[in-house]
């Protein structure tokens, strides 16, 4: 549906997007995680036609995009990463102005626009104005300003920024809806959490190139950490830790102000053999957890540096 | 298109940005004008008080002169009989102005040298005049005494400033003509909303806007449509307020001043969308920039001081050609004042000019579809 083949851009000697390739399938729920100044919103300029780029192809529904292919454009919703509706109009009439440039006929409209309105729960609110709306309910009204027209594919520049967690929760079973409903959606976001939540495929995007991409699970998969155990511990020895770093599946031991962190390649009773160790040596522990992978492990190990870095 | 421009229209509308600068402000600046001018008029002809004293043989065709003078409606002077005491008293005391003596030759005694005294120095050289007149034509043709008398009675009805162009005219309208100038300019303040709101690398609502599959074309000419429309309104609304509020006396043809303001409009709004899309700068400082043009525009046109105008055109006389506020100035003065229909037409093509110049040069930057950086 999506296909972005070696994309650059440049802003003066800084490379933004270094030969970016992607390709988005018809119906999923794509993902594309970063930290900030990843190049996301600058993927998606790009793919919108709203930013020249230096080299490369953007094809959209098979067709390559221009700014003036508004064949292709009126199959797309967008939702910003600000929030871009008019202070002057209602909820409402924001609505209803932004699916008129999708949608000429009235009576169509009118409907389109009050399933919006009830899609994003903003039924008690079509004739304030935003100025008078709370954060949530704001992120809410930019949403609907992008999916009214029920578009085939859905552009979504981090529209969980700055939200409380309830609407935020609200907004991601909308996504899902939406998805359910037939909208091929491209979420970016740099809450790991939220991209594991909702996206079916994730793009791990760093220094304008994409990482690595797959599934959450396929992801995983190509890191070494299967899981990673935390321990609460009095008083480790260096003999201690390198006792512990010798256990099978372990392959990194750190021990930081009591806090052990043992990462262990995917293995059947890694915890067990810690704590046996540690009660064979009598060490004094305290609470202990055992996680599983995150797409966090992921980009530490890949590019060695903490996502919100 | 027409949903656009609805849109388009309700959300100026309700700007404060929008409806401030282009329509309230100089609604303000006009009333305050008005009763500013208002009170220098009334300030300036402030009646003359004086004092007449009635000797021996008094004239009294004089003092049948003086009551008229009294009684008429612009007040020129107010005068009462005093005794001579009385009356040097007053004077010494600036109660009065000046004092009259009648008898057989009439003298004036005034205790300073100032506009008062030199009305109440002209109302005795008229007179004087005009006896020496009516004496002339007692001697030399008797039969014309009563006629000659009669005009000389009506005289105040002859004597009316014209301008050249044979309109009455008021020496204080020129304000008005620049305030309008400058309203029009002020337009430029609903273009350079349109134009942030249009280019997708100066506002995310306008990057919103052009990802839409409406053509870019479509969405400009309704921005602009929509905005010289609500402009031109703006401005009717003041030439309105002008017109049949402050009742002012605009002389020349509705038509004229139509084409004029329209084609003013259309320069304010065109100025509007040419600095708003110049350049990434705040908006700030663009209103800053806007405000700075618009108000150096119009002082030059004579918006804060009546001789601004004639002062550029003797010095620097390509100022006024090309200063849309001065051209629209001149424009007014030309169908209100000179009626010469030569000088409007070239006002009006220069007007027109720098409206498609201004126009075109908008478009061209705001037509972008792709940018740089966003």
């Amino acid at each position: 549906m999506v296909e972005i083949k070696n994309l650059v851009k440049r802003y003066g000697n800084l490379v933004a997007l270094d030969h970016l390739n992607l390709q988005v399938q018809e119906g999923e729920i794509f993902g594309l995680l970063g930290p900030n100044g990843s190049g996301k919103t600058t993927a998606i300029n790009c793919m919108l036609a709203l930013l020249a780029f230096d080299r490369g192809d953007i094809h959209i529904f098979g067709e390559e995009m221009s700014p003036d292919n508004y064949h292709v454009k009126k199959q797309i919703g967008i939702v910003l990463q600000n929030v871009a509706v008019f202070d002057e109009l209602t909820v409402y009439e924001n609505i209803d102005y932004f699916c008129g440039l999708y949608v000429k006929d009235k009576e169509q409209r009118k409907r389109l626009v009050e399933e919006a309105v009830a899609f994003v729960g903003l039924e008690d609110f079509q004739k304030k104005r935003p100025g008078k709306l709370s954060g949530g309910l704001l992120r809410r009204l930019n949403i609907a300003c992008g999916i009214a027209h029920k578009p085939r594919l859905i552009i979504m520049d981090e529209p969980t920024v700055a939200v409380d967690p309830q609407s935020r929760n609200k907004i991601l079973e909308g996504i899902q809806e939406l998805n359910r409903q037939g909208s091929t959606i491209i979420y970016t976001s740099h809450y790991m959490e939220e991209v594991e939540q909702i996206c079916t495929r994730i793009a791990i995007l760093d220094h304008g190139r994409s990482i690595a991409v797959g599934t959450k699970e396929e992801l995983k998969m190509m890191i070494k950490t299967g899981e990673t155990i935390t321990i609460e511990a009095v008083a480790l020895t260096e003999e201690q830790i390198q006792m512990i770093q010798g256990l099978p599946h372990v392959f990194a031991v750190e021990y930081e102000e009591q806090i052990l962190t043992v990462r262990c390649t995917k293995a059947k009773h890694n915890l067990i053999r810690i704590l046996n160790y540690l009660q064979e040596q009598e060490i004094l522990f305290g609470r202990v957890f055992s996680e599983l992978p995150t797409l966090n492990d992921v980009f530490l190990e890949i590019t060695g540096k903490q996502l919100r870095d | 298109m027409l949903h656009l421009m609805k849109y388009n229209i309700i959300v100026k509308v309700k700007c404060m940005n929008v409806v401030f600068w282009p329509l309230v402000f100089p609604l303000i600046l006009a009333t305050f004008f008005y009763f500013a001018l208002g009170a220098m008029e009334e300030a300036d002809f402030e009646t003359v008080p004086a004092a007449v004293v009635k000797e021996e043989n008094a004239d009294t065709v004089f003092l049948e002169f003086l009551d008229t003078m009294e009684e008429d409606e612009s007040h020129l002077v107010e005068i009462r009989e005093m005794t001579r005491k009385e009356a040097l008293d007053a004077l010494e005391q600036r109660k009065i102005e000046g004092v009259f003596f009648t008898g057989e030759t009439i003298s004036l005694t005034v205790a300073g040298n100032g506009i008062p005294e030199s009305i109440l120095q002209s109302l005795l050289e008229s007179y004087e005049n005009g006896k020496q007149t009516m004496e002339l034509v007692a001697r030399q043709n008797p039969q014309k005494l009563k006629e000659a008398a009669d005009q000389m009675g009506a005289y105040e009805e002859l004597i009316e400033q014209v301008s050249l162009g044979g309109q009455t005219t008021d020496g204080n309208i020129q304000f008005f003509y620049a305030l309008i100038g400058m309203a029009c300019l002020y337009g430029a303040f609903i273009g350079m909303d349109a134009a942030i709101n249009i280019q997708a690398n100066l506002s995310p609502l306008a990057a919103r806007r052009c990802v839409t599959p409406t053509h870019k074309l479509k969405m400009i000419l309704a921005e602009m449509l929509s905005c010289f429309l609500l402009h031109y309104f703006n401005v009717l609304i003041l030439l309105a307020y002008l017109k049949y509020v402050l009742k002012l006396d605009f002389q020349g043809r509705l038509l004229e001043m139509l084409l004029i303001t329209l084609a003013g409009s259309m320069i304010g709004v065109s100025m509007g969308m040419f600095v708003g899309s110049f350049g990434k700068m705040g908006e700030g400082i663009k209103v800053g920039i806007l405000l700075g043009i618009s108000m150096t525009g119009s002082f030059l046109a004579g918006l804060m001081s009546a001789d601004m105008k004639y002062v550029v055109d003797r010095h620097a006389p390509l100022v006024n050609r090309f200063n849309p506020a001065a051209v629209i100035t001149d424009a007014f003065y030309c169908i209100n004042v000179y009626d010469d229909p030569a000088r409007f037409g070239r006002s009006l093509v220069t007007l027109g000019v720098m409206c498609v110049g201004l126009t075109l040069a908008s478009f061209l930057l705001i037509r972008r579809e792709r940018y740089d950086s966003i």
